[in-house]
């Protein structure tokens, strides 16, 4: 049994079913690890990416382009980013309740409006949904392992894996993100030195908006072309922790986000043995605790004590 | 323009105000919020093609029209007064927790379990369901407190995966142990525990409806956080961890074990209403039953602005609406998602900072008269 399981954990079929569960969770991670960063305790995830995951769909669905699809979820992210900052920063309300109404409505919105615009309850599945197609690179065909885990992904998977590169080149060597990180680190100092903080917390609020939507967007049109009730299912979460986790550094949390996506592709390449599924469901979940308790392990001083 | 920028880092500091001023407030606020709720729900009744006074009547027959339909009002008042509690408890010292929905499934499985397998005399097994439910909730809330206390691992992460690992762990048990894992078609059968036995059953308060005694549990649960926050020693000291750790620290609390009491407690309130609620509405422990409870839970504690007593009459509403929704899904075509989308929609109106506008409004009419004084004396000097 042990062995079984051993044997199918590391084989290239789990790798590169990591390598495209993390595109998901590294959009998000990556447009919010400046929202992040910028000081803002935002937990709206789960909202703008099941917002973003329908109205890719219905983008998709009306137009029959997935690009179009992604340009109306990035519209409908940057709404809700808009929303929440209009809470948070324009009229001082608490951040945390704001995130829970708009998550918890989320679900209720978008089901609403499957009802409305598709007349179906449960899940939309229709001819008319075009997803992203698999691209295949030539030159990778030669190389044994790397043909199965990088090849023949959506364009989506290729560009989340650069955009850590861009991001970490952005928060950490240029200006931009050294007033960002600023702001976030003492903003009273920073508007001192001349940095309009509202204007950077808005931009990186926005920037978390439509990043997040992107991921909504590649868990809809990378393939599967459809939407169900509450599809998110704790993904936006993820990101959140993988954020918090990494402490906003991009590269850190490329490691995190490959961590949960590998405890998530254990659940698609576990399901074929005969270990319940709601065992093997509960993996990426366990994992976020385990990677935090790991990490907590450093601060551990033997007493209990709490720091304000 | 300091305070603009700044304020949603600092927590919000009580100034000073008179009666006067806190009434205008509240009014203000509330009055606000109402409008806002009313317009944004008539609009999207509108927006599904029906009469939104028509839809009023019938959430209002729903919920009050009869004694069946005040019973179904009071049933769902018990859960929402029994999960706003345990919020109260977590935020106004402020630990997040953000876990009650496993705090509850993982009760509400207890009882199942002990309802449906033990035999006991008819009381003494109801108090026991609700005792162990408590301790099903406790337990489920010693990870977060150990991780918070000795690694200093933010609560508001482990207590949101614990909500899915309790979902999937109880689906487990349900759907595999208990049900003897899936037939020969690959199905599984079962999606509950075994309806559980007459003696573990929580009596009805009013004949002929829903109502239970978790109401008046509910009520008892509220007042008891009252009377703690209010006029307890212990209880002062829970606020202040809030507050000014330091603070408390330095005045001698014992910050630690009042984190862990905070902890357990809002646990201990989370798994008693799960238990509370397989024995005495659904007779057995249907999966994923806590689903929305423990959102509506918080966002009502915090419509409450975490005040016990006020907890109490905005569970009654969120009830009302609760109830009336299925009837006026039932009369007229308005999805019941509608009440819940605009439920929603009150908690962002209300998390609004009414406080400061007022306060902002009310310098600046102050200045103004300053000025035109000023104008009026310097013209009778001239």
């Amino acid at each position: 049994m042990l062995k079984d399981i051993l044997a199918l954990v590391f084989t290239t079929t789990t790798f590169a079913a990591t390598f495209r569960l993390a595109c998901p969770i590294l959009y998000g991670a990556m447009g919010g690890c400046f929202n992040n960063t910028s000081g803002c305790v935002n937990i709206a995830y789960e909202a703008v990416m099941l917002y973003s995951c329908f109205f890719s769909v219905v983008g998709s669905y009306l137009t029959g382009n997935p690009w179009i699809g992604m340009l109306f979820g990035i519209l409908i992210g940057l709404v809700i980013a808009s929303i929440f900052g209009l809470m948070a920063f324009v009229f001082n309300a608490n951040t945390m309740i704001t995130g829970i109404a708009l998550n918890s409505s989320a679900w209720a919105v978008t089901t609403l409006m499957m009802v409305i615009i598709f007349g179906v309850r449960g899940s939309v599945y229709d001819e008319r949904i075009v997803s992203f197609k698999p691209i295949h690179f030539k030159f990778l065909e030669k190389i044994p392992i790397l043909n199965d885990v990088l090849n023949d992904n959506v364009i989506l998977v290729y560009i989340a894996f650069s955009l850590v590169a861009v991001a970490y080149v952005v928060m950490y060597h240029t200006p931009f993100g050294l007033r960002i990180r600023g702001v976030g680190q003492n903003a009273q100092a920073a508007y001192t030195a001349g940095v309009d903080v509202t204007k950077y917390r808005w931009i990186s609020l926005l920037l978390m908006g439509a990043f997040t939507a992107i991921s909504g967007t590649s868990l809809t049109l990378s393939g599967i072309s459809m939407f169900s009730e509450n599809m998110t299912a704790g993904k936006g979460f993820l990101c959140m922790c993988s954020i918090t986790i990494g402490k906003g550094n991009p590269l850190k949390i490329l490691f995190v986000a490959l961590l949960f996506a590998f405890s998530q592709a254990l659940v698609l390449v576990l399901g074929t043995l005969s270990i319940p599924t709601q065992i093997i469901s509960m993996i990426p979940y366990v994992a976020v605790i385990l990677v935090l308790f790991g990490n907590g392990l450093k601060s551990f001083k033997g007493t209990a004590d709490i720091e304000g | 323009m300091k305070n603009k920028i700044f304020s949603f880092k600092v927590k919000k500091m009580s100034r000073s105000l008179s009666q006067n001023d806190r009434f205008m407030i509240n009014l203000f606020k509330y009055g606000t919020s109402i409008l806002l709720f009313l317009l944004s729900g008539s609009l999207l009744i509108l927006m599904q093609g029906q009469n939104p006074l028509v839809a009023a009547q019938a959430i209002f027959k729903g919920a009050f029209g009869s004694k069946m339909a005040f019973g179904n009002t009071l049933r769902w008042t018990a859960p929402c007064i029994m999960t706003g509690a345990a919020a109260i408890v977590a935020f106004k010292a402020g630990v997040n927790n953000l876990g009650i929905a496993g705090q509850v499934t993982i009760g509400g499985f207890a009882a199942g379990i002990i309802g449906a397998f033990l035999n006991l005399p008819p009381v003494l097994h109801v108090l026991l369901i609700i005792l162990v439910a408590g301790l099903f909730g406790i337990v489920w809330s010693i990870v977060p407190a150990v991780l918070r206390l000795f690694f200093n691992i933010n609560e508001f992460i482990t207590t949101l995966m614990l909500n899915y690992i309790a979902d999937f762990l109880t689906q487990y048990l349900v759907q595999q142990i208990l049900a003897g894992g899936l037939d020969s078609w690959g199905y599984v059968n079962m999606n509950a525990t075994p309806t559980i036995n007459e003696s573990a059953v929580l009596p009805t308060l009013i004949p002929g409806t829903s109502a239970t005694l978790a109401v008046p549990i509910a009520f008892f649960i509220a007042f008891a956080i009252a009377y703690l926050y209010k006029y307890t020693i212990q209880g002062y000291e829970l606020k202040q961890v809030d507050e000014n750790l330091k603070f408390a620290k330095a005045g001698g609390v014992r910050v630690v074990q009042r984190f862990i009491v905070i902890f357990l407690l809002s646990g201990l309130i989370a798994g008693m209403c799960g238990g509370i609620e397989v024995i005495g509405t659904y007779k057995k422990f249907n999966c994923n039953f806590a689903a929305n409870m423990g959102w509506d839970g918080i966002s009502i504690a915090r419509i409450a602005e975490l005040n016990p007593v006020g907890l109490v009459f905005v569970s009654f509403i969120w009830a009302a609406l609760k109830a009336g929704a299925m009837q006026m899904e039932r009369v007229i075509e308005v999805n019941r998602l509608t009440v819940q989308i605009v439920q929603y929609l009150f908690v962002l109106f209300v998390s609004i900072d009414y406080e400061g506008i007022y306060m902002r409004a009310k310098d600046r009419r102050m200045k103004k008269q300053y000025q035109k004084e000023h104008q009026k004396e310097a013209e009778e000097r001239a």
